[in-house]
């Protein structure tokens, strides 16, 4: 210690010594396009001294004799030049497309992108900046091999899925580990994406078995931006534009409508429900001078607009720097009564009170504003209000009995779709702060203790609105408030306070010089609490509205209140890494982690998570002299850890009576019982052991680059939420069964043109993912229901050994039963005689006819029932990825990003519901089943034709069947081809010469365009592909049913730096 | 140097202070918003709501609430599935003697056999805490709530053992290693039930002794006594054993005689307390609907389903076919009276006219149905005081045992034990209930049936089906005599008869006529009665009429489809495949023949 101050202060006395003989120089430094760039690293090699460039690109610096510059800058090549004599330097940096220097985050610290030995994916913010988007997940959509992210639907702020490696729970949430400047965070959607210095997914165990018990679905790391060292910068970013539905779907037009009701009345023998609607049979040529409504266009069709703004001001000294910087995003969205707004602040200081000691804060502030009750809702007791039903198969013209208001017939019970978006209204506000302070000391040389402390304080209120069309004010309030406005209040409190201490040593002085040894040890332990307080409150008056409700609550009557306090939630870890490489050739990391969770009983607490890892750099070795010409670099990487995961409510270990509300008893309004979910005092973690094999490469002088993966990784002791009904609960959380994945990752560069007024750059990444269920513990499959349609389909998900999670299971469709499946109609009995040996699927879709849903009997008793139902359909996609091109000519710069999902299965449950009559009457269809489509039964006459010889021939060419069913059937016709390929975002922009700018006093200023989900090609019929709307359980994914219709966007927005 | 010194010591302190936090209990995580049972079951005022979480469990979504208080119990010579013509839908194949292992209206994991479980998890729970901490023996508030959570647990086994014959018997809370239970012999539960009520009968007070046993929705003593009576004639009585053979019971200790013993003694307890009445007939039931459920009248015990739940009359109420005045609700009807029950009544009786229904509500007005579609009219929406506006359910309490079935079990017992002059008395009682102001027909009836052991036998067969039409004892009753498949294959016979208007049914005539009385909704029709003539009917000009036929002309024979299988070998429901998936190999149903 005293001997590395010595040292120091000699140093200092030399430079002293020295001023004599200095001289002054200036330079410029300037990327490809001559723009000069701030904050460059400029240093005098051999010596301490060192200085940025100024916000200009402009530097200054004091020199002795022919010194020698080192010239670095994060994302280009590291340059060294001889002064000489001269004493005004124009310095070109050249972008470094490898990356190699790259720093990456791989937990508790960071380490070059060429000294990695894990699976690491890694985005920087400024390929974040070229396309500017409303939140971090949505910033990496396509953009990372191995990391799929679905957006579940369309509404502003819809659950983005993030999956990396495909996840290896089968009832448990895959979600990865987000990590937001070393704190763990639940959610990366309220960050904005300008904020974002970097994101860095770990992938393999090697890279995550630092974060241990949590990292087993894979990490994200995202380190927002610092400060720099240098003069005041100011950037400014805005951005606006108008969006719009991105597709529609036709419906039957008024007159056909009509008709369909007509002989769907008669087929129902109850001619009484068209002739009290919709008048005489004769009297149906009214319905073709009437124009029906545009119901989708009244709700989803209006002209949204997206603001947003990002101001960033960063600047200091050595000593101290700092960045602040502020986001707003205001997001009028397409559905009536949606929108969306958000706010961040984020501070963040540093600070070198003494050269061994570095401080850092940070607090990140954001508060987020969702209006609207979205299309469907993940917890609702039912679907029954899921909202794009009501736009699509209301009748498109005005019915008396069906569409006044008051009473409307349960038969038919569909509300007018404006009632229904104003009787299911919501709004959320979420708040979040995250205070972190660290401390670095350097102890010794070489040796430091950073402790860092932080806390995360996070309050979401939710409110409900139930109006008198709602499903819950019919059902679930007291019987005197049935029918009445209700309002649930719900507000979430989550508070984590985290403390983490590391160690770490670097062997320099101890290692000859071709040894590289670096030793971290650390300590961590996090508590999270979180209280959940909900208030119901029923029985309104009828007038009543939202805003009503939510302000003037006493004029209700208090249903529940209802404070939880959940178990705490407490994480304590050690861990150590330690890294070795011998001339930068041959790379060894080591990690170990052991974590201690509260979430399971003594003796289970403590996981231990070890890994290791090593690579090869192949184009080092001697015997590659040869290729230096072509090949770069080429190294080979090797992992093989575990990792663990805990992610299960707390509380499992022991028994507890809880007391809930109750409105089903009478006499009482709560009881006491024990939970649903049986404990279980044998927890222990999930682990998954990884093994990865990597390939880093870089050709042609640094213009192609990539990486290669194969990865297989099991997961064992899986932490599954067992179904155990009839013992007395419903289930109980078990450690069972064993999946795996295994997969292949490619991500690629290529830098094609490099000329100085035009340059042109490629990157694909594709990502293979086989996802396997090896063993459920003791059983075979179960089977799970996504619900959209209450009980009527019944199961609709298997989860079989030797399948994956997202199998889908219905009926195999055969097309209808032709007038030639039956020996006639039997006039005495009224019906329809099948043929001996033609399947019977009356039990599932009721009545047959000539023009009936056919299915395959698939057990061979020639009855289509439960017994029949098979797998049809696979949620998982073969492959998924994204590819992107940027250019530059002159001064003009355009980005494309496309991402795409091949061999996903989709199951179209709207496609049902839009088609099917189950045993609602007088409900709209779309144009699939039009007249002439469907199969008809209706003679002009407007009787139903009972002659084979006379439906076969006018039914000849129609070609599907008629929709007249007991109930909704999936089928395999409902499951499509999800595939799709996506032009997510194309930028154009335009960059004033930095001469022209500087004399407006701005170092740059670009003005662009920017279309979002501009066109996407598939063959799916509905609305989007990427959807996944009942996401209750993780059981049930691919299911689009009442998703909020994806739009489009364009913004024109405008990029100022000072 | 000194600051140097300081940050060393700073930092090392700083490790070893983490590091010892480390061995302290930093990791245990008490549930906070719980609480102890020990303070639960020693407080009467929390205690109590141990018992609605029982009841919590009864009214889940498919449990009693959705699904067996609908599809128990049918289709008997009594009560029958009303669109039981889709033989091979699945709501049709729960009750014709078909029932498929994977039915999907029960084979799901929220089904009346998993919340029939839960809520015996529920009260094992609550026993064992009441037995540890709730000082029964000096608290009676507490051996209240003990006795209640006894009655309530047989209350469940009962209808389990009933509906599946041999189950699991689970009478301590489940651990890690009673997870998983194979079907245990029906005697062990039954001996074990009969025991717990002996002792649930010491534990609850009789009818209106305390303020909680004055309401019908909690446990009072008749209640444990009559059902102790129900069980133990189905312990004593046949049923089909998982062998396949339809037997009595071999144990020794649930000999017939045994068991009649117990009922007999039960049901005169009861009586004898007077603290129960028969009520008029329809009284009964329009006390039910009035929904004050006061203890001292006929009914023992109902499920007490809110306002806002349950399904009774939702299911098996008159039908309304879309919303009027007295129901927001457009539902009932969907099972009904056998066709032939009408006609087995004699036209004084005056169970007859509550108990079968020919009509239903249409537009507010009623307009009579078809002889093939009968209701159940002990549960009227038009009875309730209030007009119903969920959806879903209408909040009717489920009536579980009435006084008339514990004076007819001792009718029952005694007639077996002491013959039927001894045991007249009962039967007459609900015979003079049935028939006021009709003593001759009365006498004349009990002269018959008084003539041997055996008459007497067969009149109480009888006569528990006119009685209980609706409430949905019948097939248990069938199964404990050995009768189901003759009384089915009697039906069958009987509604062929009815339909060619042959035997007792050729003085019916071929239509029936009918107007809306001078009130603008209520229905008089002619024609339904024995003796009643078309020529009659046409007389009376009214301006309408229907023929009164069980097959429409485009409907297949409705007596094919009152069973499918042969009733006595499908006197149970099979487990439902979920549950046998979920059971660790434990389950199955092996020897019941299933599908």
């Amino acid at each position: 210690m005293k001997k590395s101050l010595l040292i120091f202060l000699l140093c200092g006395l030399c430079c002293t010594l020295g001023y004599a003989q200095e001289r002054q120089i200036q330079g410029t430094v300037t990327n490809g396009v001559n723009e000069t760039l701030p904050g460059v690293s400029i240093r005098v090699k051999g010596s301490q001294k060192g200085v940025s460039t100024d916000a200009n690109g402009l530097f200054h610096l004091s020199i002795q004799g022919n010194a020698v510059l080192i010239v670095s800058y994060l994302g280009y090549k590291t340059q060294e030049i001889a002064v000489g004599n001269q004493h005004t330097l124009t310095i070109r940096l050249e972008p470094d497309v490898t990356m190699l220097d790259e720093v990456v985050a791989i937990g508790y610290g960071t380490t070059r992108k060429k000294d990695l030995t894990g699976a690491v994916a890694s985005i920087s913010g400024e390929k974040l900046a070229a396309v500017p988007v409303a939140s971090a997940a949505e910033a990496i959509t396509g953009r990372l091999p191995g990391v799929q992210v679905t957006s579940t639907e369309g509404s502003p702020d819809a659950e983005m899925k993030i999956r990396v490696r495909g996840g290896g729970s089968i009832t448990g949430d895959n979600t990865p580990l987000f990590i937001v400047d070393g704190f763990p965070v639940p959610s990366i959607s309220d960050i904005a994406s300008a904020d974002i210095e970097s994101i860095d997914v770990l992938k393999d165990a090697s890279s995550t078995a630092i974060y241990g018990s949590r990292g087993a679905n894979g990490v994200i790391i995202i380190t927002t931006k610092s400060g720099k060292a240098g003069k005041f910068t100011l950037h400014y970013n805005t951005y606006g534009g108008p969006r719009k539905i991105a597709k529609k779907l036709d419906v039957l037009t008024p007159f056909d409508y009509a008709k369909w009701q007509y002989e769907r009345s008669l087929l129902d023998d109850k001619p009484e429900t068209y002739t009290d609607y919709f008048g005489n049979y004769q009297d149906m040529d009214l319905y073709n001078e009437v124009q029906g409504n545009d119901w989708q266009d009244q709700v989803f069709g209006r002209i949204g607009f997206t603001f947003n703004h990002n101001l960033s001001i960063s600047g200091g000294t050595e000593k101290t720097k700092y960045t602040v910087s502020h986001n707003y995003i205001s997001d009028k969205a397409i559905m009536q009564l949606s929108n969306f707004k958000r706010n961040n602040l984020t501070l963040k200081l540093n600070n070198k009170p003494h050269e061994r000691v570095t401080l850092d804060f940070s607090l990140r502030y954001s508060k987020t504003k969702v209006a609207g009750g979205g299309a469907n809702e993940q917890n609702e007791v039912s679907s029954a209000d899921s909202r794009l039903k009501y736009a699509m198969i209301y009748p498109p013209i005005p019915v008396s009995g069906l569409t006044d208001e008051g009473e409307t017939d349960e038969a038919f019970s569909l509300y007018n779709p404006l009632v229904a978006l104003t009787d299911n209204d919501r709004s959320q506000e979420r708040i979040t702060y995250n205070l972190n302070a660290s401390a670095a000391w350097e102890l010794i040389d070489h040796l430091q203790l950073k402790s860092e402390v932080g806390l995360d304080d996070y309050r979401n209120a939710d409110n409900r609105f139930y109006g008198t069309t709602t499903y819950y004010v019919r059902n679930i309030p007291a019987a005197e408030n049935q029918g009445y406005p209700a309002i649930v209040f719900t507000k979430l409190k989550r508070e984590s306070f985290r403390n983490t201490n590391t160690l770490a040593y670097d062997f320099k002085k101890h290692l000859p010089q071709d040894h590289h040894l670096q030793v971290l040890v650390g300590q961590e332990y996090i508590i999270t609490k979180q209280e959940t307080h909900t208030t119901a409150v029923h029985g309104f008056p009828k007038t009543f509205t939202f805003e009503h409700a939510t302000n003037l609550s006493a004029q209700g009557h208090a249903n529940s209140i209802e404070n939880y306090l959940s178990p705490d939630d407490k994480l304590l870890s050690f861990f150590g890494r330690a890294n070795y490489d011998f001339q930068s050739k041959y790379l060894l990391s080591a990690t170990f982690r052991a974590d201690g969770s509260s979430k399971f009983s003594k003796g289970n607490q403590w996981g231990y998570f070890p890994s290791v890892a090593g690579a090869w750099r192949i184009s080092a070795e001697p015997f590659m002299e040869n290729t230096h010409n072509w090949l770069d670099d080429l190294k080979l990487r090797a992992s093989y850890g575990t990792a663990g995961n805990n992610n299960i409510p707390p509380g499992q270990m022991t028994q507890t009576f809880d007391v809930k509300t109750t409105a089903w008893v009478n006499g009482f309004n709560s009881y006491w019982a024990a939970s649903k979910t049986m404990a279980n005092a044998d927890l222990k973690w999930e682990t998954t052991v990884t093994r990865n094999i990597g390939l880093d490469f870089s050709t042609l002088n640094s213009r192609l680059g990539g990486t290669l993966d194969l990865y297989y990784n099991s997961t064992k002791d899986l932490l599954i939420l067992f179904p155990i009904s009839g013992a007395g609960y419903d289930n109980q959380y078990r450690n069972m069964g064993e999946t795996q994945n295994k997969g292949i990752e490619l991500a690629l560069n290529w830098l094609a043109v490099t000329k100085e007024n035009f340059e042109l750059t490629f990157n694909a990444n594709i990502g293979i993912n086989r996802n396997k269920i090896v063993s459920m513990g003791q059983m075979d499959d179960f089977t799970a229901q996504s619900g959209w349609a209450s009980t009527e389909v019944g199961a609709d998900y298997l989860i079989a050994t030797g399948g994956s999670v997202g199998q889908m299971y219905g009926f195999k469709h055969a097309g209808r039963y032709e007038a030639t499946d039956f020996t006639g109609y039997d006039t005495a009995k009224g019906q329809w005689i099948l043929k001996d040996g033609v399947v019977d699927a009356s039990p599932t879709v009721g009545t047959l006819r000539p023009g009936t849903m056919k299915l395959v009997d698939t057990n061979k008793d020639h009855l289509v029932n439960e017994s029949d139902k098979t797998v049809i359909g696979n949620a998982n996609p073969l492959h998924t990825g994204g590819f992107g091109l940027s250019a530059r000519i002159y001064h003009f710069d355009l980005t494309a990003n496309f991402n795409w999902s091949y061999g996903n299965d989709i199951y179209n449950a709207n496609k049902v519901e839009y088609t099917t009559t189950s045993k609602y009457h007088s409900r709209n269809m779309i144009s699939l089943m039009a007249d002439g489509q469907r199969w008809t039964n209706l003679l002009p006459d407007g009787t139903i034709s009972n002659d084979p010889a006379q439906l076969q021939e006018m039914n000849a060419n129609t070609t599907l069947w008629s929709p007249y069913m007991k109930q909704f059937v999936l089928s395999d016709w409902a499951i499509e081809d999800g595939s799709f390929l996506r032009l997510n975002t194309l930028t154009v922009g335009y960059t004033l010469p930095t001469k022209l700018s500087r004399r407006i006093g701005m170092n740059r200023l670009r003005i662009y365009a920017s279309g979002y989900n501009v066109h996407t090609w598939t063959d799916y019929s509905g609305f989007d592909p990427e959807v996944s709307t009942r996401r209750k359980t993780p059981l049930t994914p691919g299911v689009d049913y009442s998703a909020y219709p994806k739009s489009r966007l364009l913004v024109f927005g405008l990029n100022v730096s000072f | 140097m000194k600051t140097i010194n300081i940050y060393y010591i700073l930092g090392i302190t700083l490790l070893i202070s983490s590091i010892l936090c480390a061995c302290k209990d930093t990791l245990d995580a008490p549930t906070k918003s719980s609480m102890d049972e020990s303070v639960i079951f020693s407080t009467p005022s929390l205690a109590e709501g141990a018992i609605a979480g029982v009841i919590q469990s009864f009214a889940e979504t498919n449990s009693y609430r959705g699904r067996y208080l609908v599809f128990y119990g049918i289709n008997t010579d009594c009560e029958v599935y009303n669109s039981l013509r889709n033989v091979n839908d699945d709501k049709a194949r729960l009750s014709n003697y078909n029932t498929n292992v994977n039915n999907g209206q029960m084979n799901s994991d929220n089904n009346a056999w998993a919340k029939f479980y839960e809520g015996i998890e529920r009260a094992n729970m609550a026993i064992r805490g009441l037995r540890t901490y709730g000082d029964v023996e000096n608290k009676p508030e507490m051996a209240q709530i003990l006795g209640e959570m006894l009655t309530l647990r047989a209350v469940v086994y009962n209808d389990l053992l009933k509906a599946w014959g041999d189950v699991p018997a689970r009478f301590e809370p489940v651990n890690a290693e009673t997870v998983y239970l194979p079907r245990s012999d029906r005697d062990v539960i039954y001996k074990q039930l009969l025991a717990d009520l002996e002792e649930a009968s010491k534990l609850v007070a009789w009818p209106n002794a305390t303020t909680v046993t004055a309401s019908t929705e909690r446990v009072n003593k008749a209640f444990v006594k009559g059902l102790r009576a129900r069980l133990a004639l189905a312990a004593g009585g046949y049923s089909q054993r998982a062998d396949g053979s339809v037997r009595r019971s071999t144990d020794p200790e649930l000999a017939p005689e045994k068991m009649y013993e117990i009922a007999k003694k039960e049901c005169l307890d009861v009586i004898n307390s007077g603290t129960c009445k028969l009520q008029g007939f329809e009284e009964v039931f329009k006390t039910l609907c009035q929904e004050q459920s006061r203890a001292g009248l006929e009914s023992l015990w109902e499920i007490p389903f809110s306002e806002g739940r349950g399904r009774v009359i939702f299911d098996l109420g008159v039908r309304h076919t879309n919303v009027d005045q007295y129901t927001g609700q457009n539902r009932g009807g969907t099972n009904g009276p056998n066709p032939l029950m009408y006609y087995a009544y004699d036209a004084d009786d005056a169970r007859r006219d509550v108990t079968c229904v020919p009509y239903e509500w249409t537009d507010g007005i009623q307009v009579p149905t078809s002889l093939s579609r009968w209701c159940f009219g002990k549960y009227r929406y038009e009875w309730l005081p209030r007009r119903v506006t969920s959806t879903n359910d209408d909040g009717l309490n489920w009536l579980y045992m009435r006084y008339a079935d514990v004076v007819l079990m001792a009718a029952e017992a005694i007639n077996e034990l002491d013959g039927p002059a001894a045991a007249a008395p009962y039967l007459k009682m609900i015979r003079e209930r049935a028939f006021p102001g009709h003593n001759d027909k009365v006498t004349t009836f009990m002269q018959q049936a008084t003539t041997s052991k055996e008459a007497f036998f067969n009149a109480i067969v009888n006569e528990r089906a006119l009685e209980f039409t609706g409430e949905m004892l019948r097939k248990g009753d069938l199964i404990r005599w050995n009768l189901l498949g003759t009384k089915l294959q009697e039906a069958k016979s009987k509604l062929t008869q009815l339909q060619n208007r042959e035997g007792a049914y050729a003085d019916l005539p071929e239509k029936i006529y009918y107007k809306t009385a001078e009130d603008g909704e209520s229905v008089v029709i002619y024609g339904l009665n024995h003796g009643d003539t078309d020529a009659t009917g046409q007389s009376l000009g009214y301006p309408s009429n229907k023929t009164w036929t069980l097959n429409a002309e485009n409907e297949s024979p409705y007596w094919d489809a009152l069973f499918v299988r042969n009733p006595d070998e499908q006197q149970f429901w099979p487990i439902w495949q979920v549950f046998i998936d979920g059971s660790n190999g434990q389950l199955n149903n092996d020897g019941y023949n299933y599908q």
